[in-house]
C-alpha cells in the first residue's frame, strides 16, 4: 500500500519536476539554495501527498504546495538569502545567440524580480507560467479580484524598480 | 507590459532542456531523507529522558531513604560511580548528536545506510548501558546497606547467632533480583515503546534504501 503510494508519487514527481525547478528558480539565486529548496519542496509534497485527492491535477497541486513551501517554510528558515547577481546562476539558456541589449535587459528583469517579496514573486511566477487569474487565485488562495489587483501592483512595482 | 512579456519569452525558452532532470532514484532518495528527523527525535528523547531522571533524583533528594543513605557516608563510592555514569551518558548524547549531524548532512544513500546502522547500534548500547548501570548501582547500594546500616547490621548479627544468616542473605538477594527484574521490565517496556517505534521506522527506511542499492 505504502509502496504503491511512494511509487506513484515519485513517478508523478519525476514527470512534473520542472515545476519545482521553476519555483526554485524564482525564489533562489544560486545552485546551492536551488537544491536546498528543491529538496524542501519535494519533502513537503511527499508529506502532503496522502491528502492529495486528485480533485485537481497533480501539476496544479504541485504549484500550490511548491509555492506555499517557498513562501512560508523556506522564508522562515532562510531569512538571510543574499541577492547575488543573477548572472552567477548558470542555466543552460544559451542555445541560440542572444541580442546583447536583450540579454542585458533580461538580466535587469530577473534582478528586479529577485527584489520583489515572496508573494509578488509567486504572482510573477504564475504569470510567466501562463496561468489565468482564476488559476492564480486558486493556487494562492485569494479571490480573483484580489489576484488582478495584486498583479497590477506587481507590474507597477517592477516598472518602478526598472525605471527609478 | 513589454518587459514581462520579454521575461516570459525567455522563461518559456528551452523549458524542457534547461532545468536539471533528476532521475527516479534521486527523487526517491529525497523522500527517504526522513531518516534524519527520526534520528533527531532519538537525540531529543534521550535528552528529555536524562532531564526526567535528573528531576527525579532532585525531587527525592530529601526523601527519607536518601537521608538515611547519607548517614552511611558512602560518598567515596557513590560519587565516583555517579560521575562515571554521567560521563558515559554525556558520551552517548554526543554520539546521538553526531549521528543526527551526519545523517542530516549526507546525500549519499550508502552513508545514510551506514549511519542508520550506527544509530541503531548506539541506541542498543545506550539502553544496555542504562540497564546495566541500574543493576550495578542497586547491588552497590545493597552492599553498602549490609556494611553500614546499623539496623541491618544488628539484624545480621542476631541472625548469625540464630544460624539464619544464610536465609537473610538469600531472601534479600532474591528480593532485590525480583524488584530489579520488574524495574528492568518496566524500563525495557518504556524503551521498547519509544525507541522501538523510532528504530522500526529507521529500519523501514533502511530496507527501502537497500532495495534501491541492488
Amino acid at each position: 500500500m505504502n509502496k504503491k503510494l511512494e511509487h506513484s508519487f515519485v513517478e508523478e514527481l519525476e514527470k512534473n519536476q520542472n515545476i519545482v525547478h521553476k519555483v526554485c528558480r524564482i525564489y533562489t539565486n544560486n545552485q546551492e539554495a536551488h537544491n536546498d529548496l528543491f529538496q524542501e519542496i519535494t519533502i513537503q509534497l511527499w508529506k502532503a501527498y496522502p491528502k492529495f485527492r486528485g480533485d485537481s491535477k497533480f501539476s496544479t497541486w504541485m504549484y500550490r504546495v511548491g509555492l506555499n513551501t517557498a513562501i512560508t517554510l523556506y522564508r522562515k528558515r532562510k531569512r538571510s538569502i543574499t541577492t547575488e547577481d543573477f548572472s552567477s546562476f548558470q542555466y543552460k539558456i544559451k542555445s541560440e545567440p542572444y541580442d546583447d541589449t536583450e540579454e542585458e535587459q533580461l538580466k535587469l528583469l530577473y534582478k528586479a524580480v529577485s527584489q520583489l517579496n515572496d508573494i509578488e514573486k509567486a504572482l510573477v511566477f504564475l504569470y510567466l507560467e501562463d496561468k489565468n487569474y482564476k488559476e492564480i487565485s486558486e493556487t494562492l488562495g485569494i479571490s480573483e479580484v484580489n489576484a488582478r489587483v495584486k498583479m497590477n501592483r506587481v507590474k507597477t512595482k517592477l516598472r518602478t524598480i526598472l525605471n527609478p | 507590459m513589454d518587459e514581462l512579456d520579454l521575461l516570459k519569452k525567455d522563461w518559456k525558452k528551452d523549458e524542457d532542456t534547461k532545468y536539471p532532470k533528476l532521475s527516479y532514484n534521486e527523487l526517491y532518495n529525497m523522500i527517504l531523507k526522513k531518516s534524519s528527523s527520526i534520528v533527531k527525535w532519538i537525540f531529543i528523547i534521550s535528552l528529555l529522558e536524562f532531564t526526567f531522571w535528573l528531576f527525579i533524583s532532585f525531587a527525592f533528594k530529601d526523601a527519607d531513604f536518601n537521608k538515611r543513605f547519607e548517614t552511611y557516608h558512602a560518598e567515596n563510592i557513590m560519587v565516583p560511580f555517579m560521575v562515571l555514569g554521567y560521563l558515559i551518558l554525556a558520551y552517548f548524547f554526543y554520539r546521538f548528536y553526531m549521528n543526527y549531524k551526519i545523517i542530516s548532512a549526507t546525500d549519499s544513500a550508502k552513508i545514510l545506510m551506514e549511519n542508520i546502522l550506527k544509530t541503531r547500534r548506539t541506541v542498543k548500547q545506550y539502553v544496555g548501558f542504562n540497564l546495566i548501570y541500574l543493576a550495578v548501582s542497586s547491588f552497590i547500594v545493597l552492599a553498602i546497606k549490609f556494611n553500614r546500616d546499623k539496623e541491618v547490621i544488628s539484624m545480621i548479627d542476631s541472625a548469625s547467632s540464630n544460624g539464619e544468616i544464610f536465609k537473610i542473605y538469600a531472601i534479600t538477594i532474591i528480593a532485590t533480583c525480583l524488584i530489579l527484574a520488574v524495574a528492568i521490565g518496566v524500563i525495557l517496556g518504556f524503551y521498547y515503546l519509544i525507541y522501538g517505534i523510532l528504530l522500526k521506522r529507521l529500519n523501514k527506511n533502511y530496507r527501502e534504501l537497500k532495495r534501491l542499492e541492488i
